[in-house]
């Protein structure tokens, strides 16, 4: 027991010395567990040591009922809170509502991420053609002069020219084989962060959404029930990747407020 | 002498010898599973000292925040040391108390007349779960925000009042300029005052009402004296759990947040999986049914049911099972004495069945690390937690209540149950008095 306290003593005041000095924190650390477990040691022993007996008994009173407290005798009145009590604690418990209410502030709608004209930049502020990127190439990109915005993240693709399935109405969106989706998961918002050119598969690291490329960004397996949104691509006079108007559907996960 | 005096002092004016006594000549029953309670509460202790420290390193800005913890790199051994023995003890403090809870629901200790301690111990769970997520998250790394943004998508799920917590917590929509404040003030203050209000409830209510103890003998507590034989033992298990810690924290590192980086909406670090404790409702958001509901224009958000109503019904039940055991045994009586486990091979079941579908769920949080090990598909790996959780828990539930029910049968079958050993005892009267005595 005196040894372990020895060891405590000499532990603490190494630990001390090591951690001014900027030893490793590893060192620090095993020196000053060190110290903790010669307390352990020692206590565990000198409780060894008192041979204290292990099975004294204390009564209990669990079961045994007492007598229910009442009002004095000289108190006259039967019922003390009657009902009217009751409703006028509970019309205070509704005004206690109103602070409660009083903190929300709207989130106030943000406002359309792309507009009609607006540049695919990088997120460097680096303005993109529609042959920047190598066929099988992916780049998160930003509406110019919003980069880093809050869900403003975009993730450009270049495919192959003629693989993407289309509908008749989104035929011109994907100049040269440029297709831009939001990179904001419509399952639980994390970026879809993961891109396997092979199978022309977007993947959400945060919960294993997928979603087909090639297809609108039609979730196929995971989580994930709505497609991501689409930007519109086009070209702009000097020849660069310029949107044609914000996405096509709302971006991030679904919530009850926002009605469809 | 110093005591001597002291204890005269106090006593002149509180009277406090006698409350002294109390405790010093206080019979604790002596179990090593009863020491997983105090585990957790030196954990806690752990975590108020090192988080008293991390405040004055902390700044609670979006701007700050990831620079301020950042900077407690290694180069700084004792503010690295702080940082790791902190989040380290979270992670513990959440495991001791399951692990103290399995304890309690084992032995059926939750009975009359200690259910409102398990709803007690219950919610003091619940508020470290949530004061380890909000601490997790303060640091703004890729990792914590990329899990602020998914409960964001969860709590705004949540019909009616969902958008509205959200943007009282964001201050705005996510991420909110009042975000990292808000989760600081909850992390450091409203929360952990909870648990220490809860603790001195748990506390207080074991000694008005005294331990549980296995040995059969329920009209007295059976055990050591609290001075200085207990108080030697519990500084022992003090002194044990600060040292397992640091040595853990300065062996393992935990949250390297350097390695993940600062935040942003359009990065995040591939796996992504949060703490331990709360990987079951990850795994959960992973494996939720994907339905599209609409009501009346509103959708119903997929994560709504993995991630809220999940959580909801587990707690539900969890809260009340004191009484649903009470109904299931229609045993209303007040216990002191504990069930071995062995005893009762249905609740052994139960419980099992329990942890084993926490088990599944959390697994499912890393099926894509899981899908690469084993060259399988992550699809199929869903599939196969969506079977697993609620068949495969119910069969190792039902395999763990044989094997209890076999092991019962052994001990029975050996005879140690028939023989009852019996200590006799003199009395001051002269007579003599039977005492059980458990075979050990």
């Amino acid at each position: 027991m005196r040894r372990a306290l020895w060891l405590a003593l000499v532990g603490a005041l190494a630990a001390t010395v090591a951690a001014s000095s900027h030893a490793s924190p590893a060192l620090v650390a095993w020196l000053a567990a060190s110290t903790a477990f010669a307390f352990a040691v020692a206590a565990g022993l000198e409780a060894r040591r008192l041979k204290a007996p292990g099975d004294l008994r204390e009564p209990r009173q669990t079961s045994q009922a007492t007598a229910p407290a009442e009002l004095p005798s000289d108190v006259t009145r039967r019922t003390v809170f009657g009902r009217l009590w009751m409703f006028a604690l509970g019309a205070v418990a509704v005004l206690g509502i109103v602070p409660v209410v009083a903190l929300g502030r709207r989130g106030g709608r943000r406002g359309p991420i792309w507009n009609a004209g607006l540049r695919l930049v990088t997120a460097d502020g680096v303005p993109l053609r529609p042959t920047d990127l190598s066929v099988g190439a992916i780049e998160t990109v930003f509406p110019q002069g919003r980069v880093g915005a809050p869900e403003a993240a975009t993730l450009l693709l270049r495919l192959e020219d003629d693989v993407v399935r289309a509908a008749p109405e989104r035929a011109d969106w994907t100049p040269h084989g440029n297709v831009a989706y939001s990179k904001i998961c419509t399952h639980a918002g994390c970026p879809v962060a993961i891109y396997r050119h092979q199978d022309y598969q977007l993947y959400c690291p945060c919960h294993q959404s997928v979603f087909d490329v090639l297809d609108a960004a039609r979730p196929i397996s995971g989580p994930a029930t709505r497609a991501l949104p689409q930007l519109a691509l086009d070209v702009d006079g000097e020849g660069y990747l310029i949107a044609r108007s914000d996405f096509d559907a709302p971006v991030g996960p679904d919530e009850w407020r926002r009605t469809v | 002498m110093m005591s001597r005096r002291g204890a005269r002092f106090f006593d002149e004016r509180f009277g406090s010898n006698a409350a002294v006594r109390f405790v010093m000549t206080k019979v604790f029953p002596d179990h090593w599973s009863f020491y997983l309670g105090e585990f957790a509460l030196y954990a806690f202790l752990l975590l108020v000292a090192t988080g008293i420290w991390l405040t004055f390193v902390y700044v609670a800005t979006p701007a700050g925040a990831y620079a301020s913890v950042a900077s407690l790199s290694r180069a700084d051994p004792v503010g690295y040391l702080m940082r790791q023995v902190h989040h380290w003890s979270a992670v513990t403090f959440v495991a001791a108390i399951l692990l103290h809870m399995a304890r309690i629901f084992f032995t059926a200790a939750y009975r009359a007349p200690r259910e409102l301690n398990w709803i007690v111990g219950l919610t003091m769970l619940v508020v470290a779960s949530l004061t380890g997520f909000t601490g997790y998250s303060l640091p703004d790394d890729a990792l914590a925000g990329t899990g602020l943004r998914i409960t964001d998508a969860v709590l705004r799920s949540i019909p009616f009042i969902g958008g509205w917590a959200a943007d009282v917590l964001n201050g705005g929509g996510y991420p909110g300029p009042d975000l990292l404040p808000h989760l600081y003030t909850f992390h450091v203050y409203f929360l952990p005052v909870t648990i220490a209000v809860l603790l001195t409830l748990h506390l207080g209510m074991v000694v008005l009402q005294k331990h549980t103890q296995f040995v059969d003998d329920p009209e007295h507590v059976v055990g050591r004296r609290f001075w200085p034989d207990y108080a030697l033992r519990t500084v022992a298990a003090l002194a044990f759990s600060v040292g397992v810690l640091i040595a853990l924290a300065g062996t393992v590192e935990i949250n390297p947040i350097e390695r993940f980086g600062p935040y942003h909406d359009w990065t995040v670090p591939n796996p992504a999986t949060p703490d331990w404790y709360a990987a079951f409702l990850d795994g959960a958001l992973r494996l939720g049914p994907t339905w599209h509901i609409t009501v009346a224009g509103h959708p119903i958000p997929a994560v709504f049911w993995p991630g809220i109503v999940m959580p909801t019904v587990v707690l539900a039940v969890l809260y009340c099972w004191p009484f649903i055991d009470a109904w299931l045994t229609r045993d209303h009586r007040l216990h002191d004495v504990l069930v071995p486990a062995t005893h009762a091979p249905w609740r052994v079941g139960v419980g099992t069945a329990f942890i084993a579908a926490g088990f599944f769920l959390t697994l499912a949080a890393s099926d894509d690390q899981q899908a690469v090990a084993l060259h399988v598909s992550v699809a199929g790996l869903v599939t196969f937690y969506r079977i697993a959780v609620p068949v495969g828990s119910v069969l190792i539930g039902f395999v763990a209540a044989q094997i209890a029910r076999e092991l019962r049968l052994r001990r029975e079958r050996h005879g140690i149950e028939a023989e009852r050993v019996v200590q006799l005892r003199r009395t001051a009267e002269g007579g003599y008095r039977e005492e059980a005595v458990t075979p050990s």
